[in-house]
């Protein structure tokens, strides 16, 4: 009895030692060993999203193939369902979720994030015919807001007190504007410029108030070494210019948050 | 109208890749589970109680919890618990991963199908084979496979035509089927933002599809026919 007890411990031992170093290694050297960045994206104008050839490319895009560039090694973009982003990134089928993600508590309270470098905030969308009966927040009142479940602009919305309709996504909840199931919606601010109003899609919509102001991070796995890499990468790449190079190839320069050193300490 | 004829090729280009998707789920599905089935079949029928007990206990959780939940365990489980990600993020292990969730899925749902059409050939068959001197396993194979299989093709078909649609749960886990294609248009894909038809023609595909299996399936029926 004693023996195979004995027997038993000594096998678990050998095993555990020969898991224990891959569990000592810090997420950047499973990056480098694996020598890929899997980055966590939605097609997302202008941040993430394929030109003519099918290449990923957006002011995300770009900055991810230049941080991946950096650490030495390859980049991937895998599209994920939003709502699954940090099961995805707990369950190391992707490294980073970069894809104009706002940084909520929740959000900080589940990733390791690194420090904001773009601004952004909730907007409301509403028929285009019906904007002008709209003039300040305290108008929206008796209206239902279709917002993407789990979003900031639900948050926002909330927050106000005012009636919601969650769906599955912010292009969902311009859906039910357009089609009239509901009164209006909010989304990100660099998302409706790109979506609403005259030449889109949606050229009966317009984007009025901003509900509040926020920034968008990049979020790693929890402990991860990887965004304190990010935020320094971040830091040089404002100070030799790339980053608002980057940032006018897709018009968002108004938006970029400047880096600087001292911002590091957090 | 200009604008419709002018995103038409786009969006079909794009659809026609998410169904080649959709396809290659609806196809290792059933490559998959068609035999898989028979091997659940035969374990739920085992004499050997514990093998028929632990079969039927694994067919009713199968068939007893959403797909969709089936998808997401097999999917992230190993990752996040048992801190092996088996799959990968790419594409390739998000269809490894929805193939084997529709495989396991429709085998439990085939294995039942079978076993009702094994189990409704009268018994006088078998006690007729054995005066005979046949085997167990020949009057399976020689008696009663052919009259199984003419009598679980309706059953069958029903089934198949359901998987066609129900690979569109796959999205969940990120798998760029056809609904996803059609989606991606609502929020900006191929330079086409806030279009919202292409989500609703994709209806047009599955439609022709599992027309297509209706008649092929129909024919099947008819081609057994001669056997009464």
């Amino acid at each position: 009895m004693m023996k195979t007890l004995m027997k038993i411990l000594a096998v678990m031992m050998v095993l555990m030692m020969a898991v224990a170093p891959a569990m000592a290694e810090t997420d950047m050297e499973y990056v480098k060993n694996k020598g890929v960045l899997v980055v966590g994206i939605t097609d997302f104008a202008p941040m993430d999203y394929k030109n003519d050839k099918g290449e990923w490319i957006g002011f995300d895009a770009d900055l991810a193939v230049a941080f991946a560039e950096s650490l030495g090694v390859k980049v991937e973009f895998v599209e994920i369902e939003w709502s699954n982003k940090i099961l995805e990134l707990n369950g190391k089928n992707i490294d980073c979720v970069w894809n104009g993600m706002t940084l909520t508590d929740e959000v900080k309270a589940a990733m390791e994030t690194s420090n904001p470098y773009c601004n952004n905030a909730q907007i409301v969308i509403l028929p285009a015919a019906k904007a002008a009966d709209y003039p300040d927040v305290a108008s929206l009142a008796k209206l239902t807001f279709a917002v993407e479940a789990g979003s900031a602009g639900e948050k926002a919305v909330n927050d106000l007190g005012y009636a919601t309709t969650p769906v599955l996504s912010q292009a969902d909840a311009l859906m039910e504007v357009a089609a009239g199931t509901s009164d209006a919606a909010v989304i990100d601010s660099l998302m409706a410029a790109a979506m609403v109003g005259e030449g889109t899609g949606y050229a009966d919509l317009t984007y009025t108030l901003p509900l509040n102001a926020e920034e968008y991070g990049v979020g790693f796995r929890k402990d991860s070494d990887l965004a304190a890499a990010l935020n320094a990468f971040l830091v040089d790449a404002y100070e030799n210019g790339t980053l608002m190079t980057v940032a006018e190839t897709y018009k968002v320069q108004a938006a970029v948050i400047p880096q600087a050193a001292a911002e590091e300490a957090k | 109208m200009e604008v419709f004829l002018e995103q038409f090729p786009v969006v079909v280009n794009a659809l026609n890749e998410g169904f080649v998707q959709t396809l290659k789920l609806f196809f290792v599905t059933l490559l998959g589970g068609i035999p898989l089935g028979l091997v659940i079949t035969f374990g739920s029928m085992s004499h050997f109680k514990p093998l028929s007990a632990f079969t039927r206990l694994i067919v009713w959780i199968v068939r007893g919890s959403p797909l969709m939940i089936q998808l997401l365990i097999i999917y992230y489980f190993p990752g996040l618990v048992l801190k092996t990600p088996i799959w990968g993020g790419g594409e390739a292990g998000r269809f490894l991963a929805a193939s084997v969730a529709f495989i396991f899925n429709y085998a439990c749902y085939f294995s039942e199908i079978y076993r009702g059409g094994i189990q409704g050939i009268p018994k006088g068959q078998d006690e007729a084979g054995f005066v005979l001197g046949m085997t167990k396993v020949q009057v399976f194979f020689r008696v009663k496979l052919l009259q199984v299989i003419k009598a679980i093709v309706p059953p069958m078909s029903n089934e198949i035509i359901t998987l066609v649609k129900d690979t569109s749960l796959s999205r969940i886990i990120a798998l760029q089927e056809i609904i996803w294609a059609g989606q991606a248009f609502m929020k900006g894909s191929h330079g086409i933002s806030g279009a919202i038809w292409p989500l609703f023609f994709t209806a047009v595909y599955y439609l022709v599809f599992s027309g297509l299996l209706s008649l092929l399936l129909g024919k099947l029926e008819k081609k057994l026919n001669y056997y009464q």
